[in-house]
């Protein structure tokens, strides 16, 4: 069983902060030992929504993760934050408006737009169904993935977390192709770029409605990450197809060994209801019968 | 009539203009040619990629123009030239001498131009004005609007995932300006519609998103002789809402026009399609467009109304603080 770490950040203050994502870290037994010099920062900035809607990873999140690093790799070791274009979300306006472009700057760290990076064209099977990916070179010559999910409900996949950020990692930007089989193309992605640790901003959540939670999760491994995710949010994880698959094909491991408060945040999580559950149903239903 | 342009709004208007009785569609017009093969779906037989090809024809008596706002001044005055009505989506243009350009070039023409502000065939807010005209408010000494989106960055309602963002909206030199021009030319043309004339105009303005033009806005309207109304406006938020806050010596109102939950929008659609009276403002805003032309007379709110409200716009951007500059 992998490790997942529960950290409550008790201020909003980058110290407190600091200490969250060193001691969520420290939790998972995760280790500095090894050398790298080259990471890749994946945040989620899946649209233009504010990080204070709980859909999208906060820059000041990645900002003091970058300080974290830094301080435990070295200073030398060079730092990309990569996100790459959307069928609706463009990456030239993006970084600015969420903050990321002043970021990057700031931390004199390398921002890349994955769709206008080199890369490389790769099949892969998952799940039975075949996909072909773009699979940026940035990934084939780092040393460590850093995947720096939100976590929040989706429709089409119940959660969307530390597996569907890496959704992000092909530069193909027509993403809307591969919905047809979202939850195989999530485990494929997966099975190509590795996350080598997993750091989800749960700062700030959305889920039946947008709540400061203060929360600090790290993990080695991405499949636990998102059971763990999936539990905390009142889904049992054995019902989520992309987290089941993933574990099948080896991405990782779906039963994970919680470490920290995740019984609190089990309790504090904005879970949805029922009722919320069977309103979603009937108006995806009435969409697909009428739409 | 004719369309053109076919984003969200255009599109709007096709459904409309197809149910309306006493109108024709007789073709459409957009460069994109997926948005003209949903036209060709819902039956328009002619569609074309030059909008300027569409108002050559001689069965046209109106367009409807929904074309980003770089493109109104171009648009609007080619189509008046070509003798055709002309129901022009808000704002006029991106500014005042563009919106003057377009004025000159309607009375010129001879031809009838009524903007597009949808928020006056509302029939609740219509309701208030009749309110207002009556004295059901006593002297109205405070009045407030709200409008709160997420613009252009988001889906259209709750349904759909995040749609794409066209590239204009991120340009100030293509749409002439933020929130204040888009959202606001709505509120300034509503205040304008309940309270007549605007003495001065002052602004606030917010830059959440790092953009080059204000996200956010709060406006001070005094009206000469009435009262004192503000409004907040603003792109920042995935949440809806529209209200409408009246406070005279009589009586006191304070309205919320929306979000409409998930369950009333599916019951406002299955309503329309079991054949309801239409209540959605832009159908009736379409509708009087064209009884207006039928009868021969000059639709409300004209291309003047239009010109007012952007030289409102350029005064509140003239006279505007930065959210940051205040202490």
């Amino acid at each position: 069983m992998s490790l997942v770490s529960f950290v409550h950040m008790r201020n909003h203050a980058s110290d407190a902060l600091r200490d969250a994502i060193e001691s969520s870290m420290n939790l998972i037994n995760f280790s500095f030992e090894k050398t790298v010099n080259k990471i890749v920062i994946k945040p989620n900035m899946c649209y233009y929504y504010h990080p204070s809607t709980g859909q999208v990873t906060d820059p000041w999140f990645v900002g003091v993760l970058i300080d974290v690093l830094r301080k435990n790799f070295g200073e030398a070791c060079k730092i990309f934050i990569a996100e790459s274009d959307a069928t609706a979300m463009k990456c030239k306006h993006v970084f600015g408006m969420l903050g990321y472009d002043e970021l990057a700057k700031e931390k004199s760290v390398e921002l890349t737009n994955l769709s206008e990076a080199e890369s490389r064209i790769v099949e892969i099977e998952a799940g039975n169904e075949q996909f072909k990916f773009h699979v940026p070179e940035l990934f084939y010559e780092s040393d460590l993935v850093v995947n720096v999910p939100k976590l929040k409900y989706m429709s089409e996949v119940k959660v969307t977390c530390a597996l569907k950020n890496m959704f992000g990692c092909n530069a193909y930007a027509n993403k809307s192709e591969y919905h047809k089989a979202l939850n195989e193309a999530i485990v494929g992605i997966n099975k190509l770029v590795r996350t080598g640790l997993v750091v989800i901003d749960g700062l700030i959540v959305s889920g039946r409605c947008t709540k400061r939670l203060g929360l600090v999760m790290s993990s080695e491994d991405p499949v636990a990450a998102d059971a763990a995710a999936s539990d905390l949010m009142g889904i049992n994880p054995k019902y989520v197809r992309q987290i089941v698959l993933a574990s099948n094909e080896g991405v990782g491991k779906r039963y994970f060994t919680p470490v920290g408060d995740f019984s609190f945040f089990k309790k504090e999580f904005p879970k949805r209801t029922s009722k919320d559950k069977f309103r979603s149903a009937v108006a995806a239903a009435y969409l697909r019968a009428f739409q | 009539m004719g369309i053109i342009g076919l984003g969200y709004k255009g599109k709007t208007h096709l459904h409309n203009a197809l149910r309306l009785e006493g109108a024709k569609v007789i073709g459409v017009a957009d460069t994109s040619e997926k948005a003209l093969s949903y036209a060709r779906k819902l039956g328009v037989r002619s569609v074309y990629k030059n909008y300027e090809d569409l108002i050559k024809s001689n069965q046209l008596d109106a367009v409807v123009i929904s074309l980003p706002n770089f493109l109104h001044l171009e648009s609007a005055t080619k189509a008046a030239e070509a003798g055709k009505d002309i129901l022009l989506e808000k704002p006029l243009a991106r500014n005042v001498a563009e919106g003057e350009k377009i004025l000159a070039c309607v009375e010129n023409s001879c031809v009838r131009l009524m903007m597009g502000y949808d928020m006056r065939f509302n029939p609740l807010f219509r309701e208030i004005k009749n309110k207002i005209d009556d004295g059901y408010f006593g002297d109205i000494q405070i009045a407030g609007a709200t409008n709160v989106s997420a613009g252009p960055f988001s889906s259209r309602s709750d349904r759909a995932g995040p749609i794409p963002v066209s590239p204009w909206w991120f340009d100030k030199d293509l749409s002439g300006g933020g929130v204040l021009l888009d959202l606001g030319s709505h509120l300034v043309d509503f205040l304008c519609w309940y309270f007549g004339k605007a003495d001065s105009v002052k602004s606030y303005l917010g830059y959440m998103f790092n953009l080059d033009m204000e996200d956010t806005a709060t406006c001070v309207l005094v009206f000469e002789g009435g009262p004192i109304a503000t409004f907040n406006i603003g792109w920042f938020s995935r949440d809806f809402l529209l209200s409408v806050q009246i406070c005279g010596t009589a009586k006191n109102l304070s309205i919320q026009v929306a979000p409409l939950r998930t369950w009333e929008r599916v019951g406002k659609d299955l309503k329309s399609k079991l054949g309801a009276p239409n209540c959605d403002p832009f159908y009736l805003e379409l509708e009087y467009f064209v009884k207006s032309l039928q009868r021969d007379e000059n639709p409300k709110p004209s291309c003047e109304d239009g010109l007012i409200c952007q030289k409102l716009i350029a005064s509140a951007y003239k006279n505007s603080s930065k959210k940051s500059e205040i202490h």
